[in-house]
């Protein structure tokens, strides 16, 4: 190892006048300058400010205002939290959501990738623009269509579910008529429906880029492995995703990212704040922040919490994009 | 060198987290004190009957004050936490608001409201308001503010179905259940009654009816009144209608008020929960229902009505108001006798004058007589800043209701933890 670095330092060394010469390159640093400056205004001042309020008990509105003290509280917030039950619920509930969800949109949007790969010209172009469709459909108005559809009384899928013989309803779910069915009554059917909406927003993103990498793929080598008798599961298993592992690898960090934090989906499903059993720590953290008396000290901490989670996925993805660069 | 763009997307996603919390901040300038304009926020979709009559105390107001223009706007129910909450973090409120009388306390709590301890003493029409209504709107011993108007619930019902059922207007708990399954009976596909399950003021008059206590004051502390038999007694009650009798469906333990009327108003339920302000709502949603509804009491086990909520409104002034004076000459005119009479008569509601309400002519007017009644028997929830937390935050006896009919936990064990998670709420440092 040391020879190593001793090595490189002297043939960094020698190379001090090549550069000098490409100080010049620091244009482009400059042209990211205006970017920054917004990121860091945007982004990492109400960061810290999150984190600073996280430390402070904050029970009323006018303290944001700068007209009442700040009570220093140091972790006594985020003791508060963690020492509560109810935090455990939220953290289980949040974690088998992601890898639940994770799991399906991966599976599912592989498939369709395989599929949109697999069509000719015409249909690929059809398939692919209605499953853009539902990715391009705003996540709260897609999600209200969803819920329309779960009506008790008038919604599709109560009428669907009505529309069954009444022998295979009952021998299948012991119920004939299904209006006025509580279909967000228990948290399984809740978190059903909810990974059901967030599946149905995530997968096309999941097939398009699934669809990019197989393009990537120099066709002769599926052909190879196909003259050579290997089924299409083979073929999956031993070419296309050693491949684009790289691919995957991103888009499972990428997806768990977003489902950690998956907020206007479930806050139109379950009709605001009131279905604490089925709490998340997103919407948990706008609860406890928001819903009156607010508690923005302790809506801070949990999104701090729910913050270093998404951190620690992040620091793996970054390494991963990190080795890929040196791979490659 | 791809590798920042990739990373952007991520920075995005873990920054957004906390940009939920950031929207706060930033202090409204001190605007100089202009009399030419004096905002009014209002509860609530705004009728054209609410309308007209404001225009009529701007018309009122505008003979003292001129050259002021009251600007009125109108915030749904559910928005107004979030809108209040933007408004003191801004600095740009209102000078007039209406709220909830089960908001006030809170909203008192977070210095929204301004003090109007003396003037409400000095003013000589507020002395007849009613004594417990007033009560309602104090925080410490201080009047945060005046009550506008109040109401009760009491249950409509289809006059028509329960005639072909042959049941009458049930005055017993025994009598509910018999006419909902009477009228489910013969008119299939229906629900005897449309339950709002998920929520709380309709429960407590079973609560009450049955001699329960949502909780008392002892000495420092709270004690909730969950843990008894008698609450227990109508939490059984309350939740047997969906899952013994099935008079109301599983679905129901999700319903709001609002989604129980929508199952009456569209003629999918004989019966359901309302206030006599409602009236308007529903016939909006089904002008023909006007014709075949009455209304009853809520009953109580043995045979007489049950008490009830009273549920209202107060107008407050907004602390940071530049203009008090004027927010409260505003303020007297809107809640002058003559005027919340008028308003009570426009849009169903009671004004809130102990001399107006004990007349007679709402006993004798057939719609409005079951609410009279109901009236004379009301009830106050906790008189705490902290029950706000409990009730719309927390909503504690909302699911402690779901819970038992969603099946997930038996009454004992629903209205133990409920006693005690209230408990730990209102006693909280």
């Amino acid at each position: 190892m040391t020879t190593l670095t001793k090595a490189s330092e002297t043939s960094a060394a020698r190379e001090n006048p090549a550069r000098r010469r490409r100080r010049v390159d620091r244009l482009p640093y400059l042209l990211l300058l205006p970017c920054l400056v917004v990121i860091c205004v945007l982004l990492l001042w109400p960061l810290g400010q999150v984190v600073a309020m996280s430390f402070f008990r904050l029970n009323n509105v006018r303290q944001l205002r700068g007209d009442r003290e700040w009570p220093w509280v140091g972790f006594g917030n985020y003791a508060e939290i963690l020492g509560d039950p109810f935090f455990l619920t939220v953290l289980r509930n949040t974690v088998l959501f992601a890898v639940a969800n994770v799991a399906l949109t991966m599976i599912l949007g592989t498939l369709v990738g395989l599929l949109l790969n697999r069509l000719g010209k015409r249909m690929a172009t059809f398939v692919a623009s209605c499953v853009m469709l539902a990715w391009a459909t705003p996540a709260l108005t897609g999600t209200i269509v969803w819920k329309w559809m779960f009506d008790d009384t008038s919604g599709l899928v109560t009428w669907m579910f009505n529309a069954l013989p009444d022998g295979l309803s009952n021998a299948l779910f012991g119920r004939a008529d299904w209006t006025g069915y509580g279909w967000f009554n228990s948290p399984l059917l809740f978190f059903s429906i909810l990974t059901l909406v967030v599946v149905w927003h995530s997968f096309p993103f999941i097939a398009v880029s699934v669809l990019a990498g197989l393009k990537s793929v120099p066709s002769e080598l599926h052909e190879a492995a196909r003259v050579d008798g290997a089924s299409s599961w083979k073929v999956f298993w031993r070419i296309t995703f050693p491949l684009l592992r790289p691919v995957f690898g991103i888009l499972v960090v990428l997806s768990t990212i977003w489902d950690f934090k998956v907020f206007t989906q479930q806050f139109v499903l379950a009709g605001g704040t009131q279905d604490r059993p089925t709490f998340m720590l997103s919407i948990y953290s706008y609860a406890e922040a928001f819903s009156p008396p607010p508690k923005y000290g302790l809506g801070a901490a949990v999104a701090v919490i729910l913050t270093l989670i998404l951190l620690l996925v992040t620091g793996l993805y970054v390494r991963m994009v990190l080795k890929q660069e040196e791979e490659s | 060198m791809n590798r920042w763009k990739r990373l952007a997307p991520v920075t995005a996603v873990v920054a957004s987290a906390a940009m939920v919390l950031a929207g706060c901040g930033g202090s409204g300038d001190d605007e100089a004190a202009d009399n030419s304009k004096l905002t009014v926020w209002m509860m609530g979709e705004g009728s054209e009957a609410q309308t007209k009559f404001l225009d009529g105390v701007e018309t009122e107001f505008k003979k003292k004050h001129p050259d002021t223009d009251v600007v009125v706007q109108y915030i749904p129910w559910l928005e107004a936490p979030k809108k209040f909450q933007a408004a003191l973090a801004g600095g740009e409120g209102p000078d007039v608001t209406e709220l909830g009388n089960t908001e006030t306390q809170g909203w008192a709590a977070q210095e929204a409201l301004a003090d109007v301890t003396g003037k409400l003493g000095g003013w000589s029409e507020g002395k007849d308001i009613l004594p417990d209504l007033v009560k309602n709107a104090q925080l410490d011993g201080k009047q945060y503010g005046v009550p506008w108007y109040a109401g009760v619930r009491a249950l409509y019902y289809r006059t028509d179905w329960f005639a072909e059922a042959g049941v009458k207007p049930p005055t017993s708990w025994d009598e509910l259940v018999a006419a909902a399954k009477a009228v489910q009976a013969k008119k299939p596909g229906t629900y005897g009654i449309a339950l709002p399950g998920n929520s709380e003021l309709p429960f407590y008059s079973f609560l009450w009816g049955a001699g329960g206590e949502i909780a008392t004051k002892q000495g420092d502390s709270w004690k909730s009144g969950y843990n008894t038999p008698e609450a227990q007694k109508a939490v059984k009650f309350w939740t047997d209608m969906v899952t013994v009798h099935k008079v109301a469906p599983p679905a129901a333990a999700g319903w709001n008020e609002i989604d129980a009327r929508t199952q009456f108003a569209t003629g999918k339920a004989a019966m359901a929960f309302g206030g006599s302000w409602q009236a308007g709502a529903i016939k909006k949603d089904n002008p023909e229902i006007e014709k075949v509804w009455g209304t009853f009491p809520i009953p109580g086990p043995d045979g007489k009505p049950a008490p009830a909520f009273a549920g209202g409104s107060d107008i407050a002034l907004w602390k940071d108001s530049k203009k008090q004076d004027l927010a409260w000459d505003y303020l007297t005119v809107l809640l002058s006798k003559q005027k919340d009479k008028e308003f009570a008569s426009s849009l169903g509601f009671f004004p809130v004058y102990s001399d107006l309400v004990s007349g007679g002519e709402y006993a004798n007017d057939k719609f409005m007589a079951a609410f009279a009644t109901t009236m004379q028997n009301t009830k106050l929830t906790p008189l705490t800043p902290k029950w706000v937390e409990a009730s719309r935050t927390k909503t504690v006896t909302q699911a402690m209701n779901s819970s038992v009919i969603k099946g997930q936990k038996t009454v004992e064990k629903a209205t133990a933890e409920a006693a005690a998670e209230m408990e730990s709420i209102l006693n909280a440092k």
